[in-house]
């Protein structure tokens, strides 16, 4: 939802950004159309209608024996004028001096028509009059070109205008704001209930939109690919919850035949009819058969962590604890058949450490932590020397093992999450998932030789 | 034969006289459990192979303990149970290839004694039916269980009076020691690592007692040991715990 006021406060910005730079734009353009036409030289031959252009035509007359004449050089300025005619009145309104006049145009004017075309129109010419000494000038210009209209204006407002411009300015602006505030607001409560939508999808929660308004088709396919991911979901939970079933099915079938392998077994190598080699034999079977039956469980168990049918059965309980008991119990298992003699086992548990108590699922955790002596002990059949450390990493407590065997070659270290078939890592990828149902992960420690030893480190809040 | 104890009814028990019923709708693990059994010296063992069969020889025969298998043909184990339980409180154990923890709860939640998990070592199953037989009928017996007399070679512990006694010389215990000693001798030629030692010693964990546990085993083996300083009875386990040496 705070991706969508950061969109919708950014859409407002901008808007009013682009309004303040359109006034702009145009106060600038305005003010440069007025200079061009006004204060720029050239621009009285095309309008023609300036003061300057009859005052220099007016400097032209003067008084000959047939009356009054305009010289060459007023002539001429007319010539180039965008006037069409002219004529000069005297202090009786007859015209006494005349350039082009048409035929409609009286030769006498009373006062009242003098005060009349000066302000509009002479016979539907605009016309432009000027005082020279004795005379009125009068100037008509094409009407198709130019039109005239009063305008009176109050000294009080010219007075104010530059005000009135600002409070024009800012009335403007304010309207803009409120404009691009409501349609924000509007953009944003249309797009409120699709951002909604959008954050359960990813949280991959159901979305049911309603399919109405402006977003109403967003909606629609936000709900088809709502109903889409939900569907997939399930397919995916059920093919998981079928392949848990179906290990977990296969091992219990295995389980019985196995119970007879290593019942029967058992038996025979306690037989004292039978020679000690049979003996032996028997015992060997015994053996392979428990493997086998730690291998069915692992089977079980790491299907059910990947596919997260295995609910974690939290417990309090201190890791120093748990390290010791689980060395003591491959002693008190006898090492796996192994000569005890020939394994040497070292516990390094910081002293911080002994007074740390975790929630955590122990069985588990213990399984992992056996996982990993049980794998130096099984790859070390010549014996070797283990310790067993754990210790506190920031936040994470850390269980390493460590051994002066063989070690954890580079391709096992390398195809953990790429399984190869020709390394049988389930106890280390059993011992990672564990780690990581406890927000953990697998760590591998690199030896000076290039091997490896693992350890599992998680939070101590897990 | 003396220690006879009476169960409900009032008839006389001696472990190995008890009936014991195996339900398994497999045959080969029904004469294997047979097998294991009397070879453990129990007498009388009848077998069933299915729920209807088992009920009727339930109600025929009044064995003394049941081991049941969960999946069944027709109705299962927990429902079989059920039935033998409106009927009876004998010991119920359950031997299932089922291994999953909500079975084993659901199964241990109904008031079975046992739930033991297929494949299974013949010595546990014998151990198991030992032990839920002698703590239904031989209650006094398990409690006394705790006080019997030990042997470390010539010297004889009794639990009872809190002594040792060596050539007609009796040297006192500690109640700590004699704890100790206990806790050791229950897992006998097992390590205990010093966790498991303080609490059933402390009720507490090993931090803070350190000291106290190994100044207690020092005077434990001044008690017991001919040279305490090279222990042959209290053996060290470098940074886990101690094992009480089996003769």
């Amino acid at each position: 939802m705070k991706g969508l006021f950061r969109i919708i406060r950014r859409y407002s910005l901008t808007a009013g950004l682009i309004t303040v730079v359109i006034l702009f734009c145009n106060g600038v353009l305005l003010m440069g159309i007025v200079y061009f036409t006004a204060w720029q030289e050239g621009a009285d031959k095309y309008y023609g209608i300036s003061l300057r252009l009859m005052e220099r035509v007016g400097e032209g007359f003067g008084m000959e024996a047939e009356g009054y004449i305009l010289n060459e050089k007023g002539r001429k300025l007319l010539e180039d004028s965008e006037f069409v005619w002219a004529m000069a009145l005297d202090k009786e309104g007859t015209v006494v001096w005349e350039w082009k006049l048409p035929e409609e145009i009286p030769e006498q004017y009373s006062i009242q028509d003098v005060a009349s075309f000066s302000r509009w129109y002479l016979s539907d010419y605009p016309v432009k009059a000027m005082v020279k000494g004795e005379l009125l000038l009068v100037f008509g210009c094409d009407p198709e070109m130019v039109s005239r209209h009063n305008l009176v204006v109050s000294s009080v407002l010219m007075e104010h205008a530059p005000d009135y411009i600002k409070l024009i300015i800012m009335a403007n602006l304010l309207v803009i704001a409120v404009v691009v505030l409501c349609f924000g607001y509007r953009f944003y409560d249309s797009m409120k209930p699709i951002a909604q939508g959008i954050e359960s999808l990813a949280a991959q929660k159901p979305v049911r939109l309603k399919e109405k308004g402006a977003a109403g088709e967003l909606a629609g396919k936000l709900n088809a690919a709502s109903d889409l991911i939900l569907e997939q979901n399930r397919v995916i939970a059920k093919r998981d919850y079928a392949r848990t079933e179906w290990i977990a099915g296969v091992s219990h079938d295995i389980r019985t035949p196995l119970s007879m392998i290593v019942g029967h077994s058992d038996r025979l190598s306690k037989d004292e009819t039978l020679s000690k080699e049979n003996r032996m034999l028997a015992e060997n079977i015994r053996r392979q058969s428990l493997i086998i039956r730690q291998l069915i469980a692992d089977l079980n168990l790491t299907s059910k962590l990947a596919y997260q049918a295995q609910p974690l059965k939290k417990s309090r309980f201190q890791p120093a604890a748990l390290a010791r008991s689980c060395i003591a119990d491959f002693y008190n298992e006898g090492l796996g058949g192994k000569r005890e003699a020939e394994y040497e086992f070292e516990t390094v548990i910081q002293e911080e450490l002994e007074q740390v108590w975790i929630d955590a699922d122990e069985k588990l955790l213990a399984r992992a932590v056996r996982n990993l002596i049980g794998n130096s002990i099984r790859h070390n059949p010549k014996g070797c020397r283990i310790r067993v450390t754990v210790e506190e990493q920031r936040e994470d407590i850390r269980f390493l093992v460590e051994d002066t065997g063989s070690g954890i070659p580079e391709n096992v270290v390398q195809n953990m999450d790429a399984p190869d078939s020709t390394v049988h890592i389930m106890g280390l990828r059993l011992t990672e998932q564990i780690a990581k149902v406890h927000g953990g992960r697998l760590e591998f420690v690199r030896r000076e030789d290039g091997r490896y030893d693992a350890g599992i480190c998680f939070p101590r809040s897990c | 034969m003396q220690n006879y104890n009476t169960k409900e009814g009032g008839d006389i028990v001696e472990p190995f006289e008890c009936k014991i019923m195996a339900v398994d709708d497999h045959m080969g693990i029904r004469k294997m459990i047979d097998a294991i059994l009397r070879e453990n010296g129990y007498k009388k063992i009848i077998s069933a192979g299915n729920a209807k069969e088992a009920m009727g020889l339930f109600l025929r025969e009044q064995p003394d303990m049941v081991i049941l298998d969960i999946m069944l043909p027709g109705e299962d184990g927990f429902s079989l149970f059920g039935k033998i339980r409106e009927k009876s409180d004998v010991p119920i154990l359950f031997l299932s290839a089922k291994d999953e923890d909500a079975d084993r709860l659901f199964g241990l939640g109904l008031g079975a004694d046992d739930y033991m998990t297929k494949p299974f070592l013949p010595e546990e199953l014998a151990l198991r039916v030992g032990a839920i037989l002698r703590r239904t009928y031989h209650i006094p017996e398990m409690q006394k269980e705790r006080e019997k007399r030990f042997f470390l070679g010539e010297r004889e512990i009794l639990p009872e009076q809190a002594v040792v006694r060596y050539r007609e010389r009796e040297t006192p215990l500690t109640a700590k020691e004699l704890m100790l000693l206990i806790k050791l001798n229950e897992n006998r030629g097992r390590i205990v690592t010093f966790d498991a030692l303080c609490a059933a010693v402390w009720g507490d964990s090993y931090y803070g007692y350190e000291n106290t546990l190994m100044v207690h085993i020092r005077h434990l083996r001044e008690k017991i040991e001919e040279d305490p300083s090279h222990p042959k009875w209290i053996l060290t386990a470098r940074g886990l715990g101690y094992r009480l040496v089996k003769e």
